[in-house]
């Protein structure tokens, strides 16, 4: 049985980054890929914007993945590719039951950082009523297939839910000649960021139609139509309202989940709100010490600038605890008020000595906001012209160690 | 009138007042909003990303991108002579592949590699 | 009732406009009413006679023509061949009738509209392998369930299916135990079901997560689960193994007969001769016997949704839940919580009545139901776990009865029809007894014997989530491709699709393949793989891309190569 200090499963930003980073602090690190290459979603995402935050360039996803495969390729950093984690077991060390072309093997490991990723909600999770017909795609599918495959899922588009993903994907099946009939969104607000709505939707004249969604899908081989409705503040079907559009495809952005069932599986809980684990400052569990998670397998990222910056955490941490044999961290909760959508770290652990990274999302749109800081009695406020929950807000806290925190959005 | 930035994840939200011959923008975080609303006034311009068809079984698509802006209204007519390009040997990531791309000036540049 | 009587109540509880008349000793309704209900009802009253059944002829306004046939292939494949037995219908009734047949020495051919095994019901339901308590004492459908269920252990040893015997929890509030409990106790002792009482607490410890407020049920040992899908396909592949032939495509257009006897029929892919013919046509073998000139029935198709929960759900239940609102008279509501042989959570199905036969399409109506009927016994699971749904139809008649029986008017046909609920749990028994009926028939015409080669055991292919690691190892070992998972919800591997595109009834479609393999019906479903999907399809086949398809024929998964700018795409320079 092979022995690593730090197994990371998932060789996308987050996991690299944390490769990298693990390897720098002179720790032994094996990445699990079940791909046949690195980069993870980044390899399919070609457009550009990729980087700005951390290089001050606008990178395409494969030469994001590029920068680090690269480096990560004259390392001493072990790789297993197409292969998959069947199962992870703990007593004293981790037991990660793997398959390959080689078989079934158990490595042991010191400690593990997920960086496993999400996955695109389905039409089923919605609650899309009708046939169920062929073409009928995630946008990361239809993205695979045009970008990786080259072949159009379809002709005539329509795209359901503002997620970036489908506004990346209505500028792209539009420059490989698709029409794409409109983008249809069930909040009042889209999903996506505001520049790709612009850059992507706008720039080709594609319709964007908020409070909008699909109630039922007709054609029994092929997708023929959908009837859309509009919907109020609520999400309930405006009687009347129905129209039937005629279509080809139907190209599903309606959110991301987090993959974390490895990490039910061993009994850890899920934050409803972030649909990841719950972790303190250092990007390890609450629950069980040695499990680190980064990337869009803790909560989803908008950029994946932060995401890689997970990983490096998650790999720093993972080698100090290797290191200081640490078992576990006393933890005490970030409260926050209703106006947040989340907040990750859910945790502050007491050896926090240096800056800490929040992440946070307010769950509706504010114009100028106040955020307040609570440590223990002082306060500290930080303003905002505007927030919406389609983009995540980056805050860095310094010298909160062994303090009660706090923080009011309003 | 009324932009918003796409240079950074920031998405400024612009303000654009002419007053005289002069453009007043405001919203901006950063000078590159203010070079980005100029420039959507005068010659808007965008960076294309897409694809080669390549020869190659195992990478039957190449991603490529306009090594810099390219005018938005030639946009698919590059798309055109992308397309018709046919990528037959194994070329180092940040290869050009076509130059001078409909006269523009922009340079047609491969983004991944082929393994 | 007396037949004046109940040509007078349809008129008068429906409309005078009604023509009825007698034929082929069924009572037949024809005119045009105002909606499906009132068909659905007409024909209902009109089943209360004596007669053999009922032939609805009525129509609604509006009514749209269903158009059934999916396929424009026209050759001569089959164009003068002979065979021994034609089967119609590649469900679950018509594949076990073959594979029983596949014992004898007799040329069989099964044909079957669809590209695939177990396109329609055999596909969209629940995969019970009932007890037999829910069927009136007496009828066909009791005796087949009671008989089929004990079949069970044997078939999936023989054919290679997983198969459970799980038993199942009848609960009840109290209220309804008061009320039911004697009649479930009578009618277990007329079909021949063994149950038991089981109190609150007995309850709790077989299921403990369930509602704690059911006061007492009935524990029945004998149910049990299969696939029905993967089911159908181990006895249509092990008949293939015995040398049946199975055309698909293909479909009934006329019959030739002299003397009251089937000579030929005339199908899209030529004139195929036959000494006897077998309708399994499910929802469609009323159609089948009009065509053959002995229809004395009529399939009103009774829809029925299900839903599927995520895995993680699977250790909520151990086995079949359902709390009875269950009716005796009528058909279930909202149907159960079973945990399936690949450990999901099935929730439903429901039953209603609609026009259409082969409309499949969902309702949130009908899904928010069965969600919340179930939420209520099992209140762990909530809409957020469901991972997919769907619907199918069951192949009901108004006599509410499998109709299994050689016709008295032409001597070499065979009705195998109106098999709904139970018809899964009664496979196994009915296709021993057609086999019976058939080599009766065939021996009155020639002489036949038994087919020395005959082997009862499927080999089938490996499922790797069913085998032990030191297994998967030896496979894999073998075949390095069985290491390769394409599926990464459900961990199905390459090696695995390969082996189903192979097989002895190629599996060339997106659905065939998830049938056989499970690939795609995890909690993605299908997100990641169907690219790859795509590709091994094409690779394996050497289909083209643009022609993969993921059902029937014009359910292509993609439409062109990119960088094909032409007249198909939009111009716009």
């Amino acid at each position: 049985m092979k022995e690593y200090e730090v197994i990371i499963i998932g060789g996308g930003p987050a996991g690299m980054a944390a490769a990298l980073k693990v390897n720098n602090e002179g720790c032994k690190a094996l990445i699990i890929e079940r791909e046949e290459r690195l980069g993870g979603i980044l390899k399919q995402c070609i457009h550009d914007g990729f980087g700005v935050l951390k290089f001050n360039e606008r990178l395409t996803g494969p030469e994001y993945a590029l920068k680090y495969k690269n480096i990560i390729k004259n390392k001493d950093i072990d790789i297993l590719l197409k292969t998959f984690v069947i199962e992870i077991k703990k007593d004293k060390d981790f037991h990660i039951k793997i398959i390959n072309e080689n078989g079934i093997h158990i490595l042991k490991t010191k400690t593990v950082i997920f960086s496993t990723g999400c996955r695109e909600r389905t039409s089923k999770q919605i609650f899309i009523q009708g046939e169920r017909p062929a073409g009928i795609y995630n946008a990361g599918t239809a993205q695979y297939m045009t970008n990786i495959m080259g072949f159009m899922p379809g002709k005539n588009c329509i795209i359901l839910g503002s997620g970036d993903i489908g506004l990346i994907m209505a500028r792209r099946l539009t420059l490989e000649g698709a029409k794409v009939l409109g983008v249809y969104e069930i909040k009042d607000t889209p999903s996506g960021l505001t520049r790709n709505i612009r850059q992507c939707l706008y720039d080709y004249d594609i319709p964007l139609y908020l409070s909008h969604s699909i109630t039922k899908i007709f054609g029994k081989e092929r997708i023929e139509a959908v009837e859309i409705s509009k919907v109020n503040k609520n999400y309930e079907l405006i009687e009347n309202s129905k129209k039937i559009i005629k279509c080809d495809t139907l190209i599903l952005s309606v959110g991301l989940i987090p993959e974390n069932e490895l990490l039910e599986d061993l009994g850890i809980t899920i934050d409803k709100k972030t649909n990841g684990a719950f972790v303190d400052n250092d990007f390890m569990s609450v629950e069980i010490p040695g499990i680190f998670i980064c990337g869009n397998a803790l909560h989803v990222n908008d950029l994946v600038d932060y995401v890689s910056e997970s990983g490096e955490i998650a790999g720093k941490k993972a080698c100090e605890y290797i290191k200081n044999k640490k078992t576990n961290n006393k933890n005490t909760k970030v409260d926050i008020n209703e106006n947040f959508l989340y907040i990750v770290p859910q945790y502050i652990n007491e050896n926090s000595n240096d800056e800490i990274i929040f992440y946070f999302r307010s769950k509706k749109r504010f114009e100028n906001a106040k955020l307040k800081i609570f440590l223990d009695d002082k306060i500290v406020e930080k303003n905002y012209n505007k927030l919406i929950p389609a983009e995540m807000e980056k805050l860095t806290i310094k010298n909160i160690k062994n303090k009660k925190i706090s923080m009011i959005l309003e | 009138m009324k932009l918003t930035c796409i240079v950074c994840p920031n998405s400024c939200e612009l303000n654009i007042e002419k007053e005289k011959n002069e453009y007043i923008i405001t919203g901006n975080k950063c000078k590159r909003g203010y070079y980005f609303a100029l420039n959507e006034l005068k010659d808007p311009r965008r960076t294309i990303c897409t694809t080669i068809k390549t020869i190659f079984k195992d990478k039957p698509r190449l991603s490529v991108k306009t090594n810099s802006e390219v005018p938005k209204n030639k946009i698919f007519e590059i798309m055109q002579n992308i397309n018709k390009f046919i990528l037959k040997e194994k070329i180092e990531p940040g290869s050009i592949v076509l130059k001078n791309v409909c006269n523009t000036g922009v340079d047609i540049i491969t983004t991944d590699e082929i393994e | 009732m007396n037949i004046q009587k109940l040509k007078n109540k349809i008129k008068k509880d429906i409309s005078y406009d009604i023509d009825i008349s007698i034929q082929n000793n069924a009572l037949k309704l024809e005119g045009v009413v105002e909606n499906w209900e009132q068909v659905i009802k007409a024909g209902k009253i009109a089943a209360m006679s004596d007669f053999d059944g009922v032939i609805n002829n009525l129509k609604f306004i509006n009514q749209e023509k269903e158009n059934f046939i999916n396929t424009d292939l026209k050759d001569n494949k089959l164009n003068n061949k002979k065979y021994d037995v034609i089967i119609i219908g590649a469900g679950i009734i018509g594949c076990s009738i073959a594979r029983e047949l596949s014992k004898w020495n007799i040329k069989i051919l099964v044909i079957d509209k669809e590209n695939d095994i177990a396109v329609h019901t055999s596909s969209r339901n629940d995969g019970m392998i009932h007890p037999g308590l829910s069927p009136k004492p007496g009828t066909k459908k009791a005796y087949y369930n009671v008989l089929g269920n004990k079949l069970y252990e044997k078939k999936s040893k023989e054919l290679n299916f997983e198969f459970k015997r799980t038993g199942s929890l009848i609960v009840f509030d109290k209220w309804h135990l008061k009320f039911i409990s004697p009649f479930i106790k009578l009618r277990a002792k007329k079909n021949g079901v063994y149950l038991k009482y089981v109190d609150k607490k007995q309850i709790n410890m077989i299921e403990p997560n369930i509602d704690k407020n059911l006061i007492g049920g009935f524990l029945i040992p004998s149910t049990g689960i299969i696939s029905p899908y993967k089911t159908t396909i181990a006895y249509a592949e092990n008949a293939v193994e015995n040398g049946v032939d199975i055309s698909f495509e293909t479909f009934l257009k006329d019959v030739y007969k002299e003397n009251n006897e089937v000579v030929y029929i005339e199908t899209n892919r030529g004139r195929i001769f036959t000494k006897c013919l077998i309708n399994c046509a499910g929802v469609h073998s009323d159609e089948v016997a009009e065509i053959v000139g002995d229809r004395f029935y009529t399939i009103h198709p009774r829809k029925g949704e299900i839903i599927i929960l995520d895995k993680k759900t699977g250790n909520f239940i151990n086995s079949v839940v359902s709390k009875t609102d269950f009716n005796l008279k009528n058909n279930s509501k909202g149907g159960g919580i079973i945990k399936t042989v690949e450990e999901n959570l099935l929730l439903g199905p429901n039953a209603y009545e609609q026009p259409y036969k082969e409309d499949y399409s969902t309702t949130s109506k009908g899904i928010n139901e069965i969600m919340n009927k179930h939420s209520s016994v099992l209140k762990q699971i909530n809409k957020k776990d469901i991972i997919t749904y769907f619907s199918g139809t069951r192949a009901s008649t108004y006599k509410e009865d499998f109709i299994i029986k050689q016709s008295s008017k032409i001597s070499n046909f065979i009705h195998v029809s109106g098999i709904q609920s139970p018809g899964i749990a009664s496979a196994p028994s009915i296709s021993e007894d057609v086999e019976k009926i058939t080599i009766n028939i065939l021996k009155s015409k020639t002489n036949i014997n038994q087919n020395i080669k005959y082997n009862p055991n499927r080999k089938g292919y490996p499922i790797l989530y069913l085998l032990e690691d030191k297994e998967k190892n030896r496979i894999i070992n073998k075949n390095p491709d069985f290491g390769k998972i394409v599926c990464r919800c459900e961990m199905i591997s390459y090696g695995e699709i390969k082996s189903v595109i192979h097989s002895n009834i190629p599996a060339i479609t997106l659905d065939a393949i998830k049938r056989r393999t499970r690939v795609g019906m995890g909690r993605c479903q299908g997100g990641f793989c169907t690219p790859l999907l795509l590709k091994i399809i094409h690779e394996e086949t050497g289909i083209e891309y643009e022609k993969i398809l993921k059902k029937g024929l014009g359910s292509n998964l993609i439409f062109k190569e990119t960088k094909k700018f032409g007249d198909d795409f939009i111009e716009r320079i």
